[in-house]
C-alpha cells in the first residue's frame, strides 16, 4: 500500500511555498516568517504552528472587507510545514520581487506577512456584484499564493491595441498599475430580459497583466462554510 | 491562407505554395519540459544513410545548406529553413521530430504546432496537444517527402523510447554511430559557450517583452536528449543571470523559482525507490534541538537541492522536515529570481494565428478577426475579451424552438461579433473544439459551449420515460466550422458497436450517423433507494462502424 501512496509523499522542501499537486500549497514555516492565510484554508500541518484568527493588524487593514464574520485572514506562526487548499482550486504561486499585484479578495490563499498589503474597493465598482469587489493589493518582496478555479490564463494588456474586458466573476488578479473601469454593455434590448448575459465587464488599459480563471464561479467557498 | 492539417493529412507542397524556400516552425513546450527539435534527411528506404543530414542543434545545417536550423523565433520553439529544390536527390524525406530532454512524457506538452511558412505567409499548420500522446518521449511531427513531387504530411507519431527509438526507426545500422553523434556535443553542450540561440530564449529578460508570445519553457537547452544528465531538467531557470553550470550536478537554483504546479505532482513521477513515507528512517524527532550531528553537516545548498531523477532516494525518505534546518530554508535561495513574471509565465496567452485556440484545457479563445463570422456562445461563458466585440442576444429562432418544446430546458445563446479575441470558459469544464468538415455531430444541448455561426444546427428531442425533464435535447451540427463541446472531466470516446449503451445523464455527443434508441430497464427491486423509480434509462446507439459516442465521467 505504501508503494502506491509513496508517490504522494511530500517532496523535500525547496522553497518557502511550493505546489503539492495542482491544488495544494505547501508552505515551509519558520519562526519570524509569519504567514497570512485565508481562514479555513488549512488542510494539514506538521510541526508547531499556531493560528491567530482575526489578528489586530489584519482587522485594521481589512475592516472594509469584513462583513460581520471577522476578517477572512488568519496569521500563522511557528515552525513546520503547512498545507493549504481551497476546495480543489488550482493554486498559483507568485514570488514577488519588488513587484505588486492586485488580487481579487476570494482568490487570495496566503501571503507572507512581511509583504505590504491593503484592501481596497475597485473604484466605481463598489456597488456591483453581490460579493462586492474587494481586492487585496500586495506589494514588496515575498511569496503570494493565489487560487484559480481551473487553469488560469495570463493576458498581457499591452499587446492588444484595445482595452481588455474581463468578466468580474472570472477575474483573479491584475497589475495594480493598470487603469480599471467598469463597462456596462446594456442595450435597449437587454433591459427587457434579453441580454447577452454579459451585462457588465471590467475594462483594463495600460501596461500590465491580467489573470483570468476559466470559471465564472467566484463564490467564496471558505467563507460560505462559516 | 493557412491550411489546418490534422494528423495524417497530406498535400503536395506545390498545392500549398509555389515557393520551395520554406520556413518550418515548430512550437512545442510544456511546463518543466525541454525539447530537442531536429530534422532527419532520409533516403528512399527511410533510413538515415548519411548522418550529415541529421540537422539538430549541434549540426545546424546540412552540407549544401538546403536544411538549416535557425533557432527559436517568432513564437516558434525551433525553426528551420528548407530549400527543397536544393535537397540532394538521394534524400527522399525530411522528417521533423521533437524529443524530450530530461524527464517527462509527451502527454504533458501543451498545445503546439508545426507550420510551414513561405514568403512570410503561413501556408499550412498542424496543431497538436498533449492529449494526443501518452507516454511517448519522442514524436515525429511532420514530413516533407518526395513522391514524384515534394509533399508535406502531418504525422504526429510518437515513440516511447525517445531519441534512441527514433534513431532506430531511421535505420538500425545508424544506431551504433548515431547515438555517438548526439553525445559528442555533450561536453560542449554543457558549457555556456555553445548554442547561442537557445540561450537567448531562456533567460529572464525575455519575460519583460510584452510582444514576445513565445512560451520560453519550451526553449531548447544545449543538452542532448539521450544524456540522462539531470541538470537541465528544469531547463530555463527564470533567473537570467545563471548560465547552466558546466558540472553535471543538479541545478540547485532551478527548482525554487519555478511555480510549476501540475507537473511537479509527485504522483506523476513513479518513485524509483520503495522508500515509503510514513517510516522515515532514523529521523530525528521534531523538537529535537539542533545538536544533532547531521545538522552541522547541513550545508546551505541542501534545502534547495532537488534530488537528481536517477537518485535512489527521492520522496520522503530522510524526511527533510524532520531536521530543523529546512524550516528556515529560504536562506540559501535566490530570492525573487524572476519574480512575478516568471511565476505566471506558464499561464501566458498562447500566440495567435488560428480562429479557435485551446488556451488550456478549460479555456478556449476565438479570434473573431480570423474568418470574420460571428460566433454563437452560451450566455455568460465569456470570461474576457480584447478588441471591439459586440455581445448580442441570439434571437428566438433557435431558442424559441427549444422553449416551445420544453420549459426550463432552453439554452440561451449570445452572438459575439466584431473584431477581437474572446476567451470562453464555463465553470472550469474541459473544452474540446471539434472541427467539422462537412460531417455532422449531435451534442447534448447542455454541453455546447460555442460554435461558428456558419454551421447549420437543429435541435432534436429524444423522448423517453425517465429522462430528467422528460426529454433529452441535442443539437445536430452540420457543415464546416468548429463546435466547442464541454465535459466535466476527461471524456471517453467509444466506437459504436451493436451493444453500445450510455447513461442519458453522462452522454455528451455522438456522431450524427448513429441512431439513438431509448432503452429502459425496470429492475425487480423497485425501491433501491427512496425517490428512485427503479427504472434506469439508457441510450442505445446503433450505427455503422466508424461512428462514435462521447461520454463524460460525470452525471449531471
Amino acid at each position: 500500500m505504501n508503494q502506491q501512496l509513496a508517490g504522494y509523499a511530500p517532496t523535500p522542501v525547496a522553497a518557502r511555498m511550493e505546489n503539492h499537486g495542482s491544488a495544494m500549497l505547501k508552505v515551509a514555516m519558520a519562526t519570524g516568517q509569519d504567514l497570512l492565510a485565508r481562514v479555513g484554508s488549512m488542510v494539514a500541518y506538521e510541526g508547531f504552528i499556531q493560528y491567530e484568527p482575526n489578528p489586530p493588524a489584519v482587522r485594521q487593514m481589512a475592516r472594509d472587507w469584513i462583513t460581520g464574520e471577522g476578517a477572512p485572514l488568519m496569521k500563522c506562526t511557528g515552525d513546520g510545514l503547512l498545507y493549504l487548499a481551497d476546495y480543489g482550486a488550482n493554486v498559483v504561486i507568485v514570488n514577488l520581487n519588488n513587484d505588486a499585484i492586485s488580487v481579487n479578495g476570494t482568490n487570495v490563499l496566503a501571503f507572507d506577512a512581511s509583504l505590504q498589503w491593503g484592501v481596497e474597493r475597485v473604484k466605481g465598482l463598489a456597488k456591483f456584484a453581490g460579493q462586492g469587489l474587494f481586492n487585496v493589493k500586495i506589494s514588496g518582496t515575498g511569496w503570494v499564493a493565489l487560487t484559480s478555479r481551473g487553469t488560469p490564463v495570463v493576458v498581457d494588456c499591452g499587446s492588444g491595441e484595445d482595452e481588455t474586458y474581463v468578466d468580474p466573476d472570472a477575474l483573479v488578479a491584475w497589475s495594480p498599475n493598470l487603469k480599471v473601469k467598469g463597462k456596462r454593455s446594456f442595450k435597449a434590448s437587454s433591459l427587457i430580459g434579453r441580454g447577452s448575459g454579459e451585462a457588465f465587464q471590467m475594462a483594463f488599459s495600460g501596461q500590465g497583466i491580467v489573470v483570468v480563471q476559466p470559471s465564472e464561479d467566484s463564490t467564496d467557498r471558505l467563507r460560505a462554510r462559516g | 491562407m493557412a491550411r489546418e492539417f490534422q494528423r495524417g493529412h497530406k498535400a503536395k507542397v506545390s498545392d500549398l505554395t509555389a515557393g520551395t524556400d520554406l520556413y518550418v516552425g515548430v512550437q512545442i513546450g510544456g511546463p518543466g519540459l525541454t525539447f530537442d527539435i531536429s530534422c532527419f534527411g532520409l533516403d528512399a528506404n527511410e533510413q538515415l544513410s548519411d548522418d550529415r543530414y541529421f540537422v539538430f542543434f549541434n549540426q545546424p545545417k546540412s552540407p549544401e545548406e538546403s536544411i538549416q536550423l535557425l533557432g527559436p523565433q517568432s513564437g516558434d520553439t525551433e525553426s528551420f529553413r528548407v530549400t527543397l529544390d536544393r535537397v540532394p536527390a538521394n534524400i527522399h524525406k525530411l522528417s521533423f521530430t521533437a524529443t524530450l530532454d530530461g524527464a517527462g512524457q509527451m502527454s504533458q506538452v501543451g498545445p503546439g504546432y508545426i507550420r510551414v511558412v513561405a514568403g512570410g505567409e503561413e501556408v499550412v499548420r498542424y496543431s497538436f496537444t498533449g492529449a494526443e500522446f501518452s507516454t511517448e518521449r519522442a514524436v515525429m511531427l511532420g514530413d516533407f517527402y518526395l513522391k514524384d513531387v515534394w509533399r508535406f504530411a502531418a504525422v504526429g507519431q510518437g515513440f516511447d523510447g525517445g531519441l534512441e527509438a527514433l534513431l532506430k526507426n531511421f535505420g538500425g545500422e545508424v544506431l551504433e554511430e548515431e547515438p555517438a553523434a548526439p553525445q559528442q556535443p555533450e561536453p560542449q553542450g554543457a558549457t555556456p559557450g555553445f548554442a547561442p540561440p537557445p540561450q537567448v530564449a531562456a533567460p529572464a529578460p525575455q519575460f519583460g517583452a510584452p510582444a514576445q508570445p513565445a512560451p520560453s519553457f519550451g526553449a531548447p537547452v544545449p543538452a542532448p536528449a539521450p544524456a540522462p544528465a539531470a541538470p537541465q531538467h528544469y531547463a530555463p531557470p527564470p533567473q537570467g543571470s545563471t548560465p547552466p553550470p558546466p558540472s553535471p550536478s543538479p541545478q540547485i537554483h532551478a527548482a525554487p523559482t519555478i511555480a510549476a504546479p501540475m507537473h511537479l505532482v509527485p504522483g506523476t513521477v513513479p518513485p524509483p525507490a520503495p522508500a515509503p513515507y510514513g517510516q522515515p528512517p532514523q529521523q530525528p524527532p521534531y523538537g529535537q534541538p539542533p545538536q544533532q550531528p547531521q545538522f552541522g553537516r547541513q550545508p546551505a545548498p541542501v534545502p534547495g537541492q532537488v534530488p537528481p531523477p536517477g537518485a535512489p532516494a527521492p520522496y520522503g525518505q530522510p524526511a527533510p522536515y524532520g531536521q530543523p534546518a529546512p524550516y528556515g530554508q529560504p536562506q540559501g535561495m535566490p530570492q525573487g529570481g524572476g519574480g512575478l513574471h516568471a511565476a505566471i509565465q506558464m499561464y501566458k496567452e498562447l500566440p495567435t494565428g488560428q480562429r479557435w485556440t485551446s488556451q488550456n484545457k478549460q479555456l478556449v479563445r476565438v479570434d473573431l478577426g480570423a474568418g470574420g463570422q460571428p460566433v454563437l456562445a452560451r450566455q455568460g461563458s465569456m470570461v474576457m475579451y480584447q478588441g471591439k466585440v459586440d455581445f448580442g442576444y441570439k434571437g428566438a429562432g433557435f431558442a424559441g424552438r427549444i422553449v416551445g418544446n420544453a420549459t426550463g430546458q432552453e439554452m440561451q445563446l449570445m452572438r459575439c461579433s466584431g473584431r477581437g479575441q474572446v476567451f470562453l470558459a464555463e465553470n472550469s469544464a474541459y473544452l474540446h473544439p471539434i472541427e467539422l468538415q462537412g460531417d455532422g455531430i449531435c451534442v447534448s444541448a447542455e454541453h455546447v459551449l460555442a460554435f461558428d455561426e456558419s454551421l447549420q444546427y437543429e435541435v432534436r428531442r429524444i423522448e423517453g420515460h425517465g429522462i430528467p425533464g422528460g426529454a433529452l435535447f441535442t443539437m445536430l451540427f452540420q457543415g464546416t466550422g468548429t463546435v466547442v463541446v464541454m465535459t466535466h472531466g476527461t471524456p471517453v470516446v467509444l466506437p459504436v458497436t451493436p451493444t453500445t449503451f450510455a447513461d442519458s445523464d453522462a452522454i455528451v455527443a455522438w456522431s450524427a450517423a448513429s441512431q439513438v434508441i431509448v432503452s429502459s430497464q425496470v429492475r425487480l427491486r423497485r425501491n433501491a433507494y427512496p425517490g428512485h423509480s427503479g427504472e434506469s434509462v439508457n441510450l442505445q446507439f446503433r450505427g455503422a462502424p466508424g461512428n462514435f459516442i462521447v461520454v463524460q465521467p460525470y452525471e449531471v
